[in-house]
């Protein structure tokens, strides 16, 4: 069955997964806690609250503190989103026992249950990780299995109409495309440092999957301008490097950027 | 009889992308649809049967080739392919809200899921699994996304519909329960 709670956290697409990083974080392996009326993840039973399956009073806050941090403490390794997940449903738990345990000099409205509360997460959340572990079988499932598209398209044979492309038409496509992207309202305010190693790290990967790139395509779906700098540089470099090829089928075709067969054997 | 259903495996043969019924339909003209249909099944079972390294696959909206797990090595030192990469919880997560609340804005997800979700879909749209899909008709006028048909070939689904639906959510949630 699916586990509601815990989608497995392994290899985040974004980052460069760590080298060789052992998969000792098994499935669902989140700090689980022991008490005597309770085992298991903290989001269950912080469900299980607000389901009142559980009576807030008999959780010994200070028991689940203790023994967290001294898992932590014990753990040369942290994933910090998931510790961070630990903390908010820890602050919520104490929070609603507070409202619970405090006297209070008015009655509590009868409609304010702080049980209720979950300020940002609501009920649609509950459902997203219930479908996310489903996607997450499947996606395992679809991981053993290929079909043809899979398949690296090699570059087309010379003989085909290929015309490679200068600079100068790449960089007129640039920079007629950024042109048209000013126009567009940027609302991103806090820009990420995207370096070129990584971007190129992003891009031999992109090819390595697709075989070839639309090349104002994927310039044109960068977040940020910085970042469809960065990226052309990138492609600049790798095309000085002779990794890839930018070529047009037919004049005034888009331009497709395709990685060569055999990688020049240059410093990678 | 069984012409139909060798006609339709070359058909899936050559095609790169999941051949839909609207294409066979197309080659086959007149052909009722019960017909191919029933020839696909023949064709899906007979293929699953035999000790055949590929079987038939209904993905995507179409029909498709794929090879069989036990090959997975194989193929990816073929394809030069370490391992298939995986998406983040964060990009997943993002991903089924858009899923089930589509068309929806960057807030939207937000809210649902109580952390900003910026990059988890520029992730997304990266891989192609959601697309922009307009702007919503409200102040600020933000973007609407999507999930895409390769979202669907993906996770091997061939519609939106094969998502648990709400009830199913609702059962799943209360076992957690139990």
């Amino acid at each position: 069955m699916v586990d509601p709670g815990y989608p497995n956290e392994e290899g985040p697409l974004e980052k460069p997964a760590p080298e060789d990083e052992p998969a000792v974080e098994g499935a669902g392996d989140g700090y689980q806690i022991k008490l005597d009326i309770f085992e298991g993840p903290l989001d269950l039973l912080l469900f299980l609250i607000k389901k009142k399956k559980i009576g807030i009073e008999d959780i010994p806050l200070a028991v689940i503190t203790r023994e967290y941090l001294d898992y932590l403490h014990g753990r040369d390794r942290i994933n910090l989103d998931r510790e961070a997940e630990f903390l908010l449903m820890a602050a919520l738990l104490i929070y609603i026992k507070s409202q619970i345990l405090l006297p209070r000099e008015q009655p509590v409205e009868p409609d304010i249950d702080p049980r209720k509360e979950r300020p940002d997460r609501t009920e649609d959340y509950e459902r997203v990780k219930v479908v996310s572990a489903v996607l997450r079988d499947k996606e395992e499932e679809q991981s053993t299995i290929w079909r043809r598209t899979a398949l690296n398209v090699p570059l087309p044979e010379e003989d085909l109409d290929l015309i490679e492309v200068s600079l100068f038409d790449l960089a007129e496509s640039f920079f007629a495309m950024m042109k048209r992207k000013q126009a567009v309202p940027q609302r991103i305010l806090k820009t990420k440092e995207i370096s070129v190693a990584d971007k190129i790290r992003e891009i031999v990967g992109a090819l390595r999957e697709h075989g070839f790139l639309d090349f104002l395509e994927y310039l044109d779906a960068q977040e940020t301008l910085e970042e469809a700098l960065v990226a052309f540089f990138c492609l600049l470099e790798l095309i000085k490097a002779r990794r890839v090829v930018a070529v047009q089928e037919q004049l005034f075709h888009t331009i497709k950027v395709w990685l060569r067969k055999e990688p020049a054997g240059e410093d990678a | 009889m069984d012409d139909l259903k060798n006609i339709l495996e070359a058909l899936i043969f050559i095609s790169v992308e999941p051949l839909t019924m609207d294409k066979i339909k197309e080659v086959l003209d007149g052909t009722p649809e019960e017909e191919i249909l029933q020839a696909l099944l023949r064709l899906g079972t007979e293929m699953e049967d035999a000790p055949r390294p590929i079987r038939l696959v209904q993905t995507g909206g179409g029909w498709v080739f794929m090879t069989k797990p036990a090959y997975d090595l194989h193929v990816r030192k073929l394809l030069q392919i370490e391992r298939r990469k995986r998406l983040s919880s964060a990009a997943l997560e993002a991903l089924s809200a858009v899923a089930y609340h589509q068309p929806v804005t960057q807030t939207d997800i937000m809210n649902i899921r109580g952390v900003d979700s910026t990059h988890a879909l520029h992730t997304l749209l990266e891989n192609k699994l959601i697309k922009i899909s307009g702007r919503k008709d409200a102040p600020g006028r933000p973007l609407l996304y999507r999930t895409t048909e390769k979202f669907l070939t993906y996770f091997g689904l061939n519609s939106l519909e094969e998502l648990p639906r709400e009830t199913e959510l609702k059962k799943i949630l209360e076992e957690g329960n139990a």
